[in-house]
């Protein structure tokens, strides 16, 4: 290895261990700022705090990371400060300790390329010297470079018994996974030929035994593997502490966090997505959904807003709600613009009205704003649920606040699969898309405008045929006998199939930059018999458009 | 010709055992790079014509197993295969040099090569030997070459007899034209 790469090394496991505690130490200092200003001067834990600090500056100076040392120098200067004077506990100092310790939350995220804040580093030490100065302190002591020996034994004290891991590893422990999990079916098929050969002989017995066993272990396995890969949600939900703060100051609101269900655990392919269409939610009630502080006044409503973020863990998927208790969204107001815009409008039931604001280019924003105008935010959101194979909800009451609930499965990396036939190609088709599979009788089918049409549930769905949407090429005339409902989201298709073969948890690898972006597949996994099937892309598939 | 979605190199589906084999197949590590002015082929052939390209290039040959169409995917690839859990890209660099898609005999195999940082696998109708030459014994591509392969070629050996065109490995990437993503 290069030295390059080593330092790059390092640097990534300087960002490991250095922004959990930048992290930490921003909610805390938030936390301490609502509390100074609500007129409680507490500082019971910012001893904790300057320890954490501490602990940054030694590691940002073993290094040479010097605005990240700088930075976390001066806020232990400012730290011991208010400390030691109750009287400097002020809504200022405490808006300067959450300023600098975003600001270094911020350059241990870019550690790879320090400089690009370097200035920015500066120029806050010198702001804090000034407000330390004019509190009667002395000027900040220079920069020392001193590390205990103890420091590193200290951060890991209270995560005793727990080891820091390179996603990358455990990816790759779940590839190997998967090939014993094809290694497995192999076996099965040889146990099956063996069986009908030589019948129920004492050896062909244990065999059954064997492989039974095999099968539970290889499930306690992967769901063991699952669970090492599931990080709390608390690593998406810390990053708006500040951003609520900020973009709340930028619309001249009061706006109060509150997050619940922190340690609720998902896989990291699932929290990678996830942040996205937080921040559009997260962003549009403090920019669209909270009133003016004088409208909440006037409303009879605290001049300060509330806005969570809850996460409650079901079965196999996680529901996260995102909710004010701001103006609530305007029924009437959503219904004449989607008339005005030509939309579709299903019916006047306020819950189907409400549901509209999913729709691309849809927005009920007045002012177009920095963040969250130009009605790009919630149908960009409700799309990378819908990709996840999530689902998303409005529920909102005049004047009460809006709340809206995602609901997320677990994890991307092994997803329950439906297995289909098509023209003798096999496809996997994640069940969380899956809304129904329908035997097709003669009679189903319709031909409107030379699309598929059949009657499920009450009303009428596209049904597409699979070889023609998959390129078969296949010259076949007979009927086929299945068709699967795939659904993201609100929108729906029918695809026909051939045959279903059955369930299967499958490993999802992702599609080489060779072969292209299909619209209609979103990876591949390796079936049992060893064979490569691509897995259907159902989001994909039900926003086609010209489809046969 | 229609093209199928299996490539079965044997008659009827492969038996569990031979595909248990083939996943704990361990192919030979790569060669050691040949010495300087030496010039260290594998050769394959192509509709009868022989093709080279450098040793180094290439991780090891496979025989071709069932290839899985992708959807979708640009025309010179023939699909995906198994290639001991990952999932390998099959280029069909025949299409790619003008010539109809090949119907797998049991002497094709997939030369499996790392380009770009990518790993790929050619499809070829069999692999010839592995050469090793002196390398001014290549030369720049005569014309009747160039018209029948345009692009896609670095240049020609004449040994004895024999004619081994060079191959440009660019050409198991994007379409002519397409920008490398």
């Amino acid at each position: 290895m290069s030295d390059d790469n080593a330092f790059a090394d390092l640097i990534q496991d300087y960002i490991a261990e250095c922004l959990p505690l930048a992290e930490a130490v921003t909610s805390a200092f938030l936390a301490l700022e609502r509390r100074w200003r609500d007129g409680d001067p507490d500082a019971a834990d910012v001893a904790r705090l300057k320890g954490t600090l501490h602990t940054l500056k030694g590691n940002s100076a073993m290094m040479g990371l010097a605005p990240m040392q700088l930075v976390a120098h001066v806020l232990e200067d400012l730290a011991a400060h208010v400390l030691a004077d109750p009287a400097a506990r002020t809504e200022l100092a405490a808006a300067l300790l959450v300023e600098g310790s975003g600001l270094l939350t911020d350059l241990v995220q870019a550690a790879a390329d320090p400089a690009a804040l370097a200035g920015a580093a500066d120029e806050y030490a010198a702001q804090v010297r000034v407000h330390l100065g004019a509190a009667g302190d002395t000027a900040a002591a220079p920069l020392r470079l001193e590390r205990r020996s103890t420091e590193r034994r200290e951060l890991g004290a209270d995560a005793a018994g727990t080891i820091r891991v390179d996603f990358r590893r455990l990816d790759t422990l779940l590839e190997i996974f998967g090939e014993a999990m094809i290694e497995r079916s192999a076996l099965l098929e040889v146990h099956r030929q063996l069986a009908a050969r030589y019948g129920a002989r004492a050896e062909i017995t244990d065999l059954d035994r064997v492989v039974t066993a095999l099968g539970a272990t290889m499930k306690r396995l992967e769901t063991a593997l699952m669970q090492t890969r599931l990080l709390p949600i608390a690593r998406v939900f810390s990053r708006f502490g500040r951003s609520v703060r900020d973009l709340a100051r930028a619309e001249h609101k009061r706006v109060r966090l509150v997050t619940e269900g922190d340690d609720t655990l998902l896989d990291k392919t699932i929290l990678d997505r996830l942040g996205e269409p937080l921040v559009h939610l997260v962003s549009n009630a403090v920019v669209h959904g909270i009133e003016p502080e004088a409208e909440r006044l006037a409303a009879g409503k605290p001049a300060e807003a509330t806005l969570s973020l809850r996460a409650t863990a079901l079965a196999d998927r996680v529901q996260i709600t995102v909710a004010d208790d701001g103006r609530g969204l305007d029924t009437d107001r959503i219904l004449a613009k989607a008339q005005a815009h030509g939309l579709d409008v299903p019916s006047t039931d306020p819950a189907a009205v409400q549901a509209l604001i999913f729709v691309p280019g849809f927005s009920t924003a007045e002012r177009v704003s920095r963040v969250a105008g130009r009605g790009v935010g919630l149908d960009a959101a409700a799309a990378a649920i819908h990709e996840l194979g999530g689902g998303i909800e409005v529920a909102s009451e005049p004047g009460r606040g809006t709340a809206f609930t995602l609901s997320v499965p677990l994890t991307l990396a092994i997803v329950r699969s439906l297995i289909v036939e098509v023209d003798r190609e096999r496809y996997a088709v994640p069940l969380s898309h899956v809304a129904e599979t329908v035997r097709l009788e003669p009679g189903t089918l319709h031909e409107i405008n030379r699309r598929g049409v059949a009657m499920w549930r009450g009303s009428a769905i596209h049904v597409a045929d699979g070889g023609r949407l998959l390129g078969t090429e296949s010259t076949r005339t007979a009927p086929r006998n299945y068709f699967v409902v795939l659904f993201a989201g609100p929108r729906r298709r029918g695809v026909l199939v051939d045959r279903l073969v059955g369930h299967q948890d499958v490993v999802v690898k992702g599609l080489d930059p060779t072969l292209g972006r299909p619209d209609v597949v979103s990876g591949a996994t390796i079936l049992g018999d060893g064979r490569v099937a691509c897995i259907l892309d159902a989001a994909g598939i039900v926003a086609l458009r010209e489809v046969a | 010709m229609a093209k199928s979605s299996k490539v079965a190199v044997a008659a009827g589906a492969p038996s569990v055992f031979e595909f248990a084999d083939q996943v704990s197949a361990r192919e030979a590590a790569a060669p050691a790079p040949a010495p300087a002015g030496q010039l260290h082929l594998i050769t394959f052939r192509l509709d009868g014509e022989e093709f080279g390209l450098p040793v180094e290039t290439v991780r090891e040959v496979i025989r071709v197993g069932d290839v899985t169409r992708v959807p979708q995917a640009p025309a010179h690839i023939r699909g995906v295969t198994n290639l001991r859990g990952r999932i390998l890209p099959v280029v069909e660099i025949r299409t790619r040099l003008g010539l109809a898609p090949l119907v797998p005999r049991s002497t094709a195999r997939i030369i499996v090569v790392e380009v770009r940082g990518r790993v790929l696998g050619l499809l070829v109708d069999s692999v010839a030997q592995v050469q090793k030459l002196p390398a001014d014994r290549l030369v720049a591509a005569p014309d009747e070459v160039k018209s029948a392969h345009t692009t896609y070629l670095t240049g020609v050996v004449h040994l004895d007899d024999r004619l081994i065109i060079l191959l440009d490995l660019a050409l198991a990437l994007d379409a002519p034209g397409a920008s490398p993503s």
